[in-house]
């Protein structure tokens, strides 16, 4: 019964827990601007982050390491260095948009503006992460995040898609001078959902839990029912931006302008569900940004870690976790728009995605870790390809977006 | 031998002619992304009116809408791909109620905000021609 209850969790867990605010906006943007001629990349992700979550909590869960852990000591402190700077530069960006993210849900409840609700929003931020224990962390925000599934809802209550708008489910209309935006937009979403943090979190996560070779089905379970439902809401809003604002000529280019499709929908209602989705969706993802960092760093250095842990017990970890956090507030403080700062930070992701995953492949195969688990042929190439395609699209799309003035 | 040594160049001229088309100029792309804007405060307005979103809700979207669209009349006419001057001052003088209308929305009932959403319109329309 206990196992059932736990594989139960674990999937409202990563349904509730898919979204944030990269996703969120990639997703957004994407209807509006392409119909759903960009499903494509979002399922692309969604089995790359199925393969790669499944991958992790196997590790975990046999070798009894986490990722940060085996990086450092079979590649080295200096190697370890370079996941690591990627990883501090992308998520710094994206937790600002995180944080961003959660002060427009507030805004957009209250009429405050989101400017205001920054500070606030941070120190919500700082407080969930300093006290509360992991479980904590890991399941309330997720439980909320159910909400999401209420798109679902909303495209069944605007009749569905048109057969002229599936058609561009197949044939993207991509209009003259609008590929690189189309491209920098692919590379977003598979940045978005392929986010790293998620997977030194979720590590660091199957640790905290004292994760065994028994744990290996209700990981399964996770990486896969859960994944797949989580991907549903991304999908969801792709299908809300198409039917409403690109008809509309809308872009989706604000977090508030995307809600006006659930709103469209089910009313003021739909609008506060917007809201309340992207308050849960944006404080999970902020959470697991700041402590996946954190986790990483304390990990890779050898400290004393783990959040349920009193914070005297692990210095030097709550103290890298309130530098990380200071450093999102700074850029967050500049007042650039949380969203663009989510497409920009995705993009970058997708960029370092190859310098952050590589070791885990060459890890993924070594039997010292995996004994008898070491993963197949079919996932190493799988996982390959994915990381070269996110790694091309960014490399390409990035330049292109600077020199015509977006981006 | 021939063929190694024009492949670099060709390479170089053909991802030259391909970025043109993959991109839009400057000028095409604000003024794009401004229409956009436009019709995305012309919708909030409205559904505020028609009771679908509440006048919080819009008050917050308002304020990112004004800060996508703030200095827009500066950078305009020096943009990499305007058009003629004519143009660019039938856009700006559409922007200038259309932005006061997204300064200060008239989200109560008593004051003209069809004035607002048909001003909203009007420059949304203009700025996306202009966007192509």
């Amino acid at each position: 019964m206990k196992k059932w209850l736990s594989i139960t969790l674990g999937i409202v867990t990563a349904t509730g827990g898919f979204l944030d605010a990269g996703t969120i906006a990639t997703s957004g943007e994407s209807g509006a601007r392409f119909g759903l001629g960009l499903i494509w990349a979002c399922l692309i992700a969604t089995v790359a982050i199925i393969l790669l979550v499944e991958m992790m909590g196997r590790f975990s869960a046999i070798s009894k390491k986490t990722y940060a852990e085996a990086i450092r000591e079979n590649f080295g402190f200096k190697f370890y260095l370079l996941p690591l700077l990627s990883e501090v530069i992308a998520e710094s960006i994206l937790l600002a948009a995180e944080i961003g993210g959660i002060a427009i849900a507030l805004s957009l409840m209250t009429g405050i503006s989101w400017r205001i609700l920054f500070p606030p929003a941070a120190f919500l931020v700082f407080a969930m992460a300093w006290r509360a224990p992991f479980d904590w962390i890991e399941n309330a925000p997720a439980l909320l995040g159910l909400v999401t599934l209420s798109f679902i809802v909303g495209i069944i209550a605007l009749g569905g898609p048109s057969h002229q708008l599936l058609s561009t489910l197949w044939k993207p209309e991509v209009k003259q001078g609008e590929l690189a935006d189309y491209l920098y937009l692919v590379a977003a979403t598979l940045g978005a959902t392929i986010s790293p943090y998620l997977l030194y979190f979720y590590s660091s996560g199957a640790r905290e839990e004292h994760w065994t070779s028994s744990s290996l089905l209700l990981n399964r379970v996770t990486a896969i029912v859960g994944m797949s439902f989580g991907s549903l809401g991304s999908i969801a809003l792709i299908f809300l931006g198409a039917m409403v604002l690109q008809p509309l000529n809308m872009q989706g280019s604000s977090l508030g302008e995307l809600g006006l499709s659930m709103a469209k929908a089910l009313g003021p209602f739909g609008a506060l569900l917007f809201a309340v989705a992207l308050f849960a969706t944006c404080l999970g993802a902020a959470l697991e940004v700041v402590l996946g960092v954190s986790y990483n760093i304390a990990q890779g250095f050898g400290w004393e870690w783990g959040e349920d842990k009193k914070p005297v017990e692990a210095a030097r970890f709550n103290l890298v976790l309130i530098i990380f956090l200071l450093v999102a507030v700074a850029i967050g403080l500049m007042g650039i728009d949380p969203l663009q700062l989510a497409l920009a930070g995705s993009t970058v992701i997708a960029l370092f995605l190859p310098i952050s995953l590589f070791p885990f492949l060459v890890l993924m195969n070594d039997p010292q870790y995996l004994r008898d688990k070491t993963n197949g042929r079919f996932s190493n190439i799988a996982i390959i390809c994915i990381l070269l395609i996110a790694f091309v699209v960014a490399f390409v799309s990035i330049p292109l977006e600077i020199l015509s003035g977006g981006g | 031998m021939l063929r190694k040594r024009c492949a670099g160049p060709l390479l170089l001229v053909l991802l030259t002619v391909t970025g043109c088309q993959l991109t839009q100029s400057a000028f095409s792309r604000t003024v794009g992304n401004a229409g956009a804007v436009f019709s995305a405060a012309s919708t909030t307005l409205s559904y505020a009116h028609e009771g679908k979103i509440t006048s919080a809700y819009a008050q917050a979207s308002f304020v990112n809408y004004q800060s996508e669209l703030d200095g827009l009349d500066q950078q305009l006419p020096s943009q990499q791909g305007a058009p003629d001057k004519r143009t660019v001052q039938h856009l700006l003088d559409l922007y200038r109620p259309a932005m006061q209308a997204v300064i200060q929305p008239c989200l109560e009932e008593s004051c003209h905000w069809q004035a607002q959403v048909a001003a909203l319109n009007r420059a949304s329309q203009a700025f996306l021609m202009a966007g192509g």
